[in-house]
């Protein structure tokens, strides 16, 4: 049954440029897509590790000003910024792992938001290197050319559609491997107890460290791709609302699941979109949908469809 | 600009911005302290302590000082509200639950203070400021310097209540141990109830104070929040003494930064001090304990 609604849903995403007229939609989608990244790359730490991060935010910026610093200072294409902004990012998630050998629960949340705040200010004060409020303009993708040829080519929202689903498809793979793998079921282990996990021998350190990296060279990865959507780069877009956003997304879908941090995505992205017509309210209804979606899904979306299939049986 | 008197404007100015930092930060800490919640949506009981003070002053016509305990009751009875329906729900789960759901709460208030007041800053108009206060070559309007002393009076009855009275008692056993002060007798949803009606009112009354200074807009409570969180984590969490000077430590340090330097790292100098704090005694410098990986 999960292959089959697999299947479905990568036809039905592969449609949708072709099927629906409208452009805006395309552009939700590209912009769901990226969030998916994201949140599935955190559920790694907050699910699957059980350590508290509120700096997918902080993460998700290094890789987008990474690509725009590069491109703007040295000029350099997109398929080298791709690879340089996921590892930025990494080598920033391998920093904040530090904290996370010492401290746990509430403490280490209150570092991780301390570690966003930092690097959302230093977007906004240290102007020579990011243009500050006013940000850094961004180019469209280069065509990539392989030996004289041209290989690929993204241009128009079509194509960008195409790429931001095949890297969202690559990050959930990833993702699902290590989960899926000895190092997600030690990161369990790690979840439930870390004292004993320590004590049968898991190495509690190394793994902790791989999940913040990991995560956060999947956010470098979203980011770098919404800058070259987006065609240039803000500071607010990376503020401790990106992260609490991303954090929500993982809650209300459902933690340590690949499917539950996937539909917080779309559920939190196409939200305010669908809350357009509510106008001036449309912010306070979202403020109150966050609240009501903590307060009544406990394990997220995930588990309360889980409750009510045995529920039924 | 090298003179003792400069350098004695800039401890003053960092003075009265700490004491806002302390009462904010005081409720933020005492909220984590008892309760375990991390509350986001602080920053938004300053910002509806500032906008009381603004109604009650230009509509009705209230002095600034009859003002303030007004506005810190109003803001009391919404940190009520907020514990019963938004906090105490969620109370026995994670602290990601109660970090997202007042990050949307946060939201909630901001925009609904964006629909009532607009998105211009206001201001509390009071004839306090026009009389200037100076000795030893520093100036002071008088509703800047009453700041600190309001502070000073607000912290002695915060410690009083804490320290001398049953409900202070009860709440300091919960945050011991919760389970025992139950056993005990404590009512656990007394004491979180009193805890954010306090917290709420110190947060509010901070506000309604900076509003006769500086104006008050929707999005004045998320800086606030932010730097409060910066002096509860060198305070020590959970530690409300250690908020104190920890929050008169962060604004005398950003004074000093925007005097000195440049005003650019004002809003950065503190939470580099966090990471100093983190990296080397995460428990804060007044020390409380942690839990540890």
């Amino acid at each position: 049954m999960g292959r089959l609604a697999t299947l479905v849903a990568v036809l039905g995403s592969v449609a949708i440029p072709f099927v629906v007229e409208n452009s805006y939609i395309v552009n939700v989608c590209i912009v769901i897509f990226i969030f998916v990244i994201l949140s599935v790359g955190l559920d790694l730490v907050l699910g699957y590790c059980g350590q508290y991060s509120f700096a997918q935010g902080a993460f998700y910026g290094i890789g987008a000003y990474t690509a725009a610093i590069l491109y703007n200072n040295f000029d350099l294409s997109f398929w080298v910024t791709m690879p340089a902004g996921i590892l930025s990012a990494g080598l920033f998630g391998l920093l904040l792992a530090i904290p996370s050998l010492r401290l746990a629960g509430h403490f280490l949340a209150i570092t991780t938001i301390a570690f966003q705040t930092i690097v959302y200010l230093l977007l906004t004060q240290w102007t020579e290197l990011t243009g500050g409020q006013y940000g850094l303009p961004m180019r469209p993708i280069e065509p990539l050319s392989l030996f004289g040829f041209e290989v690929l080519r993204v241009e128009g929202t079509t194509s960008f559609y195409f790429l931001a689903f095949a890297a969202m498809a690559v990050a959930v793979l990833i993702a699902q491997r290590l989960a899926g793998s000895r190092l997600g079921a030690e990161w369990k282990a790690i979840h439930d107890d870390e004292l004993l996990a320590r004590a049968i021998g898991l190495n509690a350190t190394r793994n902790k460290i791989v999940a913040f990296v990991a995560s956060a060279a999947l956010a470098g990865a979203g980011g770098v791709l919404i800058a070259y959507y987006l065609g240039s780069v803000y500071p607010t877009d990376f503020s401790i609302w990106t992260s609490a956003t991303v954090v929500a997304m993982v809650v209300v879908g459902g933690r340590a699941t690949i499917i539950g941090p996937i539909i917080g995505a779309v559920i939190f992205t196409a939200m305010p979109e669908v809350l357009r017509a509510t106008q001036d309210y449309k912010l306070i209804i979202y403020g109150l949908l966050m609240i009501l979606a903590i307060t009544f899904l406990p394990d997220g979306a995930v588990g309360g469809v889980r409750r009510l299939i045995r529920a039924r049986s | 600009m090298y003179t003792f008197e400069f350098a004695l404007q800039i401890l003053v100015n960092g003075l009265i911005t700490g004491s806002i930092y302390v009462l904010v930060a005081m409720g933020l800490t005492l909220i984590f302290g008892i309760l375990g919640v991390i509350n986001f949506s602080h920053g938004e009981f300053y910002m509806l302590g500032g906008y009381l003070g603004v109604v009650a002053s230009s509509a009705y016509g209230v002095p600034l000082l009859a003002a303030l305990p007004l506005g810190m009751a109003g803001v009391a009875l919404l940190g009520i509200a907020a514990e019963r329906l938004v906090f105490r729900p969620i109370r026995d789960r994670d602290v990601t639950n109660s970090i997202i759901s007042s990050f949307g709460l946060a939201v909630v208030l901001q925009n609904a203070a964006l629909l009532a007041f607009g998105p211009q800053p206001q201001l509390i108009k009071t004839s306090l400021s026009s009389i200037s206060l100076s000795a030893f070559g520093v100036f002071v309007t008088f509703q800047r310097a009453a700041i600190p002393i309001i502070t000073a009076i607000l912290v002695i009855l915060f410690h009083v209540v804490l320290r001398y009275t049953w409900t202070g008692r009860c709440l300091r056993a919960v945050a011991q141990h919760p389970t025992i002060a139950q056993l005990s007798g404590v009512d656990v949803n007394r004491v979180a109830v009193a805890t954010f009606a306090m917290g709420a009112a110190l947060a509010g009354g901070a506000g309604l104070m900076m509003a006769s200074v500086f104006m008050v807009q929707p999005g004045v409570g998320n800086m606030i929040t932010l730097k409060a969180f910066t002096v509860v984590i060198m305070g020590g969490m959970g530690n409300v003494h250690g908020a104190v000077v920890a929050g008169l430590l962060l604004g005398v340090a950003e004074s000093f930064t925007s005097g000195y330097l440049t005003n650019d790292f004002r809003d950065i100098i503190g939470f580099m001090m966090v990471i100093m704090v983190l990296l080397f005694r995460p428990s804060g410098l007044f020390g409380r304990a942690v839990d540890r990986a």
